[in-house]
């Protein structure tokens, strides 16, 4: 399933990379998101919480930062986490790639995700619902955390 | 909360669901009635089933396009089961009564522990399966408030796959009609967003008192008030494609 | 998981079973009475192989709650012949070609004496709307039809 979400912040890229690649900063931004802890360099684990209506998917996973290039603010994140409530498995891919502008910075973020297992099962146009609000959301906060 | 049990057998077998209590409405006297008042209008109690309103003298008098939207769901069998109640609280973005409701402008009384609020329908719609309802509270009845002698109205739903589907898009529209001119559009969409979403652009487009022959310039405005996604009825594309087509079929059978 | 005591009537003969609460009816008919003829097709509540007549209703029982069977009347495949002998329209089956493989045609039976109870002499029409949702692979659905209007003049 693919994710995709463009905006634009107003501040400069390297303001909002910093708040990206502080992963548990960032990860704040994800509504649902409980505590983010490190795991060793660039990795940490954390849980996050989804309601759909009456379904309640508690993710616990890890997420890593597989690259990152601090001159053209373009990083990769990878994401693995099981729900073990309702038995399924999510894996995702995301990257970041911001740009400077004249307003400010262009970020983009563009996500793959993989669904396996019960939640998988819940039907796709409600997952990818859920994943877009979600990402869309995620996007706002980082802007503002970047801009407050 | 369990009214008819389709949508949570469902959700209970698939293990997307594991509630510690359930608890049955089944046995609360005269939750499934129909009853229609003096004004033209319907009290809809919330257990009453799709079957028993297609059936419904009332409805058929009042609100027969109503009637004819509940016939298109599923299949005769969750017809006899499913519950408008339940289809409401359900919040499923792709049925059918949710949408034709909201055209109506139903008005839900929910049982809150010291209240019974009227909620406008289409408020009570927040996102995919999600309502305002908080916990511990439920539908009571619906209620649709009579016609006046000009109303007209029509539930249109596409299913080019089988009869029994949900809706690749769906149409729901209540107009005033005199001398083929239309007058305060209400028109709402299903399966094209988390909720029934309504048609603003095509509504603000029609003015009041349009004849046919602005239809279709008003119809083809749906695309900015829909969001669809691409999924296995079609693209979200092809979907904003047949919403302008069928919002204009929906109003010229309006004026029919 | 709580258990309850549901009371009702198949076929006839009264009932009584403790059910776990996430039961369903088709779970009930099949492993407790015994009644196998009731077959889980799409579980669903599409295809129509599970059909039964809850108090004359057609009802899916893949998707019903075992609980909500509490004080009902049930009818099953197994219960439309009386004493050996079959129904006008179970004939009718048989000599028009209504089944193949058999695994769609309980419910077949189920809603076509729903269909027949409610119009004795049903038009193509009213056998489109009643039986639509009873999928069969194999007879293409003629012999089904050819088979209600035979046991409708019966």
């Amino acid at each position: 399933m693919k994710l995709s979400h463009s905006s634009t912040v107003s501040a400069p890229a390297e303001r909002v990379w910093s708040v990206v690649m502080n992963v548990p900063t960032a990860a704040r931004c994800v509504p649902g998101v409980a505590a983010v802890d490190p795991l060793g360099p660039d990795k940490y684990k954390g849980s996050l919480l989804v309601q759909i209506g009456p379904v309640r998917l508690v993710l616990d996973g890890e997420i890593a930062i597989v690259s990152r290039d601090d001159g053209t603010h373009k990083a990769a994140f990878r994401a693995d986490a099981k729900d073990t409530r309702l038995g399924g498995t999510v894996r995702a891919t995301i990257d970041v790639a911001l740009k400077d502008v004249a307003s400010g910075c262009e970020m983009r973020i563009d996500g793959d995700v993989q669904i396996a297992g019960r939640i998988g099962e819940f039907g796709q146009p409600v997952i990818q619902r859920k994943s877009d609000q979600l990402l869309a959301q995620f996007a706002q906060c980082l802007g503002r955390t970047a801009t407050g | 909360m369990l009214a008819g049990g389709t949508a949570f057998t469902l959700l209970l077998r698939q293990g997307l669901i594991r509630p510690t209590t359930v608890v049955s409405l089944r046995r609360i006297s005269g939750a499934n009635r129909i009853l229609a008042d003096s004004h033209g209008g319907l009290w809809i109690g919330a257990m009453a089933t799709h079957s028993t309103v297609v059936r419904s003298p009332e409805v058929r008098r009042n609100w027969p396009e109503f009637a004819d939207a509940a016939a298109t769901v599923a299949t005769l069998r969750i017809r006899n089961q499913a519950t408008i109640g339940g289809s409401v609280a359900h919040a499923d973005p792709a049925s059918d009564v949710p949408v034709m409701l909201a055209a109506l402008d139903a008005q839900v009384i929910v049982r809150k522990p010291n209240a019974a609020p009227r909620v406008p329908i289409d408020q009570l719609f927040i996102d995919t399966f999600t309502t305002s309802l908080a916990p511990g509270e439920f539908i009571e009845s619906i209620q649709i408030a009579g016609r006046g002698p000009n109303t007209r109205a029509v539930y249109l739903k596409y299913t080019p796959r089988s009869v029994d589907d949900y809706a690749t898009v769906s149409v729901a529209a209540r107009a005033e009609v005199e001398e083929g001119r239309l007058r305060a559009p209400r028109i709402f969409l299903g399966a094209v967003g988390g909720r029934p979403m309504r048609a603003m652009s095509v509504e603000a487009a029609l003015g009041d008192g349009t004849e046919a022959r602005a239809f279709a310039d008003a119809a083809a405005l749906v695309r900015s008030d829909i969001d669809p996604i691409d999924d296995v009825r079609g693209s979200a594309e092809y979907k904003r494609e047949m919403a302008r087509v069928f919002v204009e079929r929906a109003l010229r059978t309006l004026v029919a | 998981m709580s258990e309850h005591i549901i009371r009702f009537t198949v076929n006839g003969v009264r009932r009584e079973q403790h059910v776990a609460a996430q039961r369903r009816l088709i779970d009930v008919l099949r492993d407790d009475c015994g009644l196998t003829g009731t077959k889980e097709g799409c579980s669903v509540g599409i295809c129509g192989a599970c059909s039964v007549l809850i108090d004359g209703e057609v009802i899916s029982s893949c998707l019903l709650p075992a609980t909500y069977a509490d004080g009902t009347t049930i009818t099953t495949i197994e219960g439309l012949a009386r004493g050996g002998e079959l129904t006008p329209l179970q004939d009718a089956f048989i000599t028009e070609g209504g089944f193949q493989c058999g695994i769609c045609t309980p419910g077949q039976l189920i809603t076509a004496t729903a269909l027949l109870a409610a119009h004795p002499r049903p038009t193509d029409t009213q056998i489109d709307e009643w039986m639509t949702s009873n999928l069969c692979r194999c007879t293409g659905y003629h012999g089904i039809r050819r088979a209600i209007h035979k046991a409708a003049v019966t």
